[in-house]
């Protein structure tokens, strides 16, 4: 599967990149699409790469076989977004195997908001026979700036496209390799990862991290380095999602913290836009 | 004359769109083409104008310049704007102009087209290229047809996938070239085919109304049957609609059963698909559903202090024990307080937190699981209710209490906290609670103490009122200060002042506002009435009505007999008519004048028990 849709991205022009290093909420933070979409200097980028998502409220100690914390994305982003984008979106879903007529695959409105890193666009949620296989969307603002270029963006949910392509009821059962099954790799893992994330994980260990990435955000900001700034963001914004699958936030403090992070997103966001030329990378 | 047709080719527009653009675009016609549209249709995928009997050429039109007179300052630049030599200038009624010829239509529909794309208006819109167009979802492609001449773009586009590029021979031919084309682009169309295939299949229901969304999700509807595994049926049912109307737009048949709308495709392939996400949804729910009863709601109930209810306003467990003390104080029996102690245990319910939407119907089904009795049960499912202007309210009188409860404890705790409404901003909900705690008052026949509310909140609830009640404001704002210590009297006792004929008002609005004036004016009452300084008759018959009436209005007002207290109350008007008369209330004796002035401010507070009549203007 991910090798049919690197072939096909990778065939329009698509820069295959790898995973991110950092844990990652989403692949729209993997600096291939955030920083690149926003990059105002960068009126061209097509990229597509499988992003692990880390998702600390979404763990089901393994049991619950449609809810994980840990689970992977397709992202793939094009800037500017083409006249026929959709055309190839659907392309790529005739390329995986699926039967573009047989099907009802359809377009529903959800439009997509990420306030700790300032974005928002509107799109759909595409619907394959009623499943949800890719969030389509077309960027607006990111870092709480209007974006002059607009990208799409298709965030294909690879464990779903797989159940629908394979025919089966449980992520568990899914077919990872020949013989090797979905539970056979990460069942344990959800399970010690889950007990972790919402029994273990030392809260004020968590809260000093979030205060320490913050601060040294704040300082290579000052420095004028929004590369390795953007690492502590995504940081940060990862001990927020683990204080708060431990319970430790509460509705106000939750408005605090993601106010604090869109703050730093924000600033980083100008710094980044504004100081064209001799920018790294 | 001729047929004109405009389509304006986009990505899947949202079902608001949609709608949004259906209710301008005649206005829009009418206003670019001067012509009623014959039809307008909507698709997720179109917008279509299709009119008739337009005007070949726009009329000629006399553009009106400079006077005469000012031919030597103005008449150039005049001329020189409409592309024609200051000679060619013609005269009429005093005035230089020129006769702007018509433009052919085929000339002026290209701008027509934009003037559509740029006229309608949206509440949410996009960019998607640089040329500046805001629009819901993008527009891929314009077409504008006279009769069989294209004016703008190739063609049309039939259903994705299973027709592409479509040639489009005549304006007039659009409908049925679009349905062999696998499209249906009449919206009300759809609609029928909708309602037929579900009509077909029986015992369709759509309790959150969602059939209005998926008119507008389909070019081309086939009504779908699907079952479920039997075994989900154990989910609470509002679970099981949930997820069918809220997750995949399809329509509850009862039992196991649903019906879908899909967009073509092949029916066998798309049934298996559509159940088995709808049993991977189920199956979602049925876990955390046996997860959570294997606790029980007992335990739930236990967890509560770890969960914050509001910052500030501590966690679900204080916020339970509040509502047991409001619970009793509005005189809740056994099953209210039971329901108070479980009303908020589905907050520690894994259930709610993926279906929020669902918190009190989850709790209800809890505690029928774990053998409660149904006046617990009903109370905790009927907790939020009413949930909108005109939703309905709670069925059982244990459902009205505890919901006044949890209104009243919401209210008295945001506004402790500063989090009162303004104008726009109301994210808490709070004016609807107050109404509803209005509307259990006075429609659910709740008594609720007004001593229960904060007074900054038992304003605000009180004010509700006046949008609510049919008497007019007024009399609601005099009522509210009224001595009545029950929520629904001031509705009540307002509704009673309005409805009394005007000659049985006036003589007491006129004794209020007479007395309390005069009284308020002069200083120097007397702290008590000395009966020893009555010295006209007047006086003495006043003072002595005054002592039956007060009491009578107060037993009348407790009771809330409101019609008894105001026909009491009207006792005085002839009274202190005679008296006002008779007596010089500034007498020249300061200890008579002090007494007279202390008889008036009685008078007043015997009628204020009523309200501020003065309120009310005459």
């Amino acid at each position: 599967m991910i090798g049919t849709l690197n072939a096909y991205w990778g065939e329009r022009g698509a820069v295959i990149m790898q995973p991110y290093h950092t844990e990652l909420g989403a692949g729209t933070s993997n600096p291939a699409t955030f920083l690149r979409v926003l990059d105002p200097s960068l009126p061209e980028w097509r990229t597509a790469y499988v992003e692990p998502v880390i998702r600390p409220m979404d763990g089901r100690y393994g049991e619950n076989p449609f809810r994980f914390q840990h689970y992977f994305q397709y992202q793939v982003i094009l800037k500017p977004a083409p006249d026929d984008v959709l055309d190839q979106y659907f392309d790529s879903l005739a390329a995986l195997g699926i039967d573009l007529v047989k099907h009802d695959i359809r377009l529903v409105e959800d439009d997509w908001e990420q306030p700790t890193l300032g974005a928002w666009g509107l799109g759909w949620e595409v619907w394959c026979d009623a499943m949800e296989v890719t969030q389509f969307t077309y960027f607006q603002q990111l870092g709480g700036i209007d974006l002059e270029v607009i990208p799409a963006e298709m965030t294909y949910g690879l464990e779903r496209l797989g159940l629908f392509l394979q025919g089966k009821q449980s992520v568990f059962e899914l077919e990872w390799a020949p013989g090797v099954s979905w539970g056979d790799v990460y069942r344990e893992s959800e399970r010690q990862w889950s007990q972790y994330n919402y029994e273990e994980a030392p809260v004020d260990v968590l809260q000093r991290r979030f205060d320490e990435h913050e601060a040294e955000a704040e300082e290579l900001l000052e420095k004028n380095l929004p590369l390795p700034a953007y690492d502590q963001v995504l940081k940060s914004s990862h001990a927020f999602n683990m204080l708060d699958a431990r319970g430790a936030v509460s509705v106000t403090e939750r408005a605090a913290y993601i106010g604090r992070v869109r703050k730093l997103a924000r600033r980083f966001a100008q710094l980044y836009v504004g100081a064209d030329g001799d920018r790294p990378g | 004359m001729a047929t004109v047709l405009v389509e304006i080719g986009c990505e899947e527009l949202p079902a608001a769109a949609c709608r949004e653009a259906e209710a301008q675009l005649p206005e829009l016609c009418r206003r670019l083409l001067g012509v009623e549209p014959s039809r307008v249709l909507i698709t997720p995928r179109r917008l279509v104008l299709l009119v008739e009997d337009v005007p070949e050429r726009t009329p000629d039109e006399w553009v009106k310049g400079p006077p005469v007179a000012m031919r030597e300052k103005a008449a150039t630049g005049f001329a020189k704007r409409h592309g024609v030599a200051v000679e060619e200038l013609e005269e009429r009624d005093g005035f230089l102009g020129v006769e702007s010829p018509g433009r052919p239509l085929a000339e002026i529909l290209p701008e027509h087209v934009e003037g559509i794309l740029r006229g309608l208006a949206f509440s949410k819109t996009m960019r998607w290229n640089g040329d500046g167009l805001r629009f819901p979802r993008p527009v891929r492609w314009k077409l504008a047809l006279i009769d069989s001449e294209k004016v703008v773009g190739e063609g049309s586009f039939g259903r994705r996938f299973t027709s592409g590029p479509i040639e489009m021979p005549d304006a007039s031919a659009y409908l049925e070239t679009m349905r062999k084309a696998d499209v249906e682009p009449d919206a009300l169309e759809r609609r029928k085919q909708i309602v037929d295939g579900l009509d077909d299949l029986g015992g369709w229901t759509d309790p959150n109304g969602v059939l209005g969304e998926v008119v507008f999700l389909v070019e081309k509807p086939v009504v779908v049957e699907g079952r479920f595994d039997a075994r989900y049926l154990q989910l609470p049912s509002r679970v099981i609609e949930t997820t069918i109307q809220h997750h995949i737009r399809a329509f509850p048949l009862g039992e196991n059963r649903f019906a879908f709308v899909a967009n073509g495709g092949d029916q066998e392939t798309v049934r298996a698909g559509i159940e088995n996400v709808v049993e991977g949804r189920l199956e979602d729910a049925s876990f955390t559903f046996e997860r959570d009863v294997k606790v029980g709601i007992d335990s739930l109930a236990e967890r509560l202090g770890a969960i914050t209810f509001f910052q500030g306003a501590g966690s679900f467990a204080d916020k339970t024990e509040r509502l047991a003390k409001l619970v009793e104080a509005l005189g809740g029996g056994d099953a209210a307080l039971e329901a108070a102690r479980l009303a908020k245990a589905d907050q520690a319910s894994e259930l709610v937190r993926e279906f929020t939407e669902l918190e009190g119907h989850v709790g209800a089904e809890y505690a029928r699981l774990a053998g409660y009795p149904e006046a617990v049960s009903a109370a905790i499912d009927e907790q939020y209710l009413p949930d909108g202007a005109d939703a309905p309210l709670p069925q059982t009188e244990t459902g009205r209490v505890l919901s006044a409860a949890d209104k009243i404890d919401t209210l008295n705790v945001s506004f402790g906290l500063g989090h009162r409404p303004t104008g726009s901003r109301d994210p808490y909900g709070l004016r609807r609670a107050a109404i509803g705690l209005d509307r259990l008052a006075t429609e659910g026949n709740l008594a609720i103490l007004r001593e229960l509310m904060d007074p900054e909140v038992a304003e605000f609830v009180e004010e509700r009122f006046e949008g609510l009640l049919e008497a007019p404001v007024e009399y609601v704002r005099a009522a509210r200060r009224a001595s009545v210590r029950d929520l629904g009297s001031v509705a009540r006792l307002a509704q009673a002042l309005a409805a009394l004929p005007e000659e049985r008002f006036a003589p007491i609005h006129t004794a209020y506002t007479r007395a309390s004036r005069l009284a308020e004016k002069e200083e120097g009452a007397a702290e008590a009435l000395d009966p020893a300084l009555l010295i006209e008759d007047a006086e003495t018959e006043l003072v002595q009505a005054l002592e039956r009436v007060d009491p009578q209005i107060a037993a009348a007002l407790d009771a809330g007999d409101f019609g008894a207290a105001v026909e009491s109350a009207a006792e005085l008007g002839p009274l202190l008519d005679r008296f006002f008369e008779d007596v010089l209330v500034i007498a020249e004796d300061r200890a008579v004048r002090a007494n007279r002035l202390r008889l008036l401010l009685n008078v007043r507070d015997t009628l204020g028990r009523l309200g501020e009549l003065s309120q009310i203007p005459r």
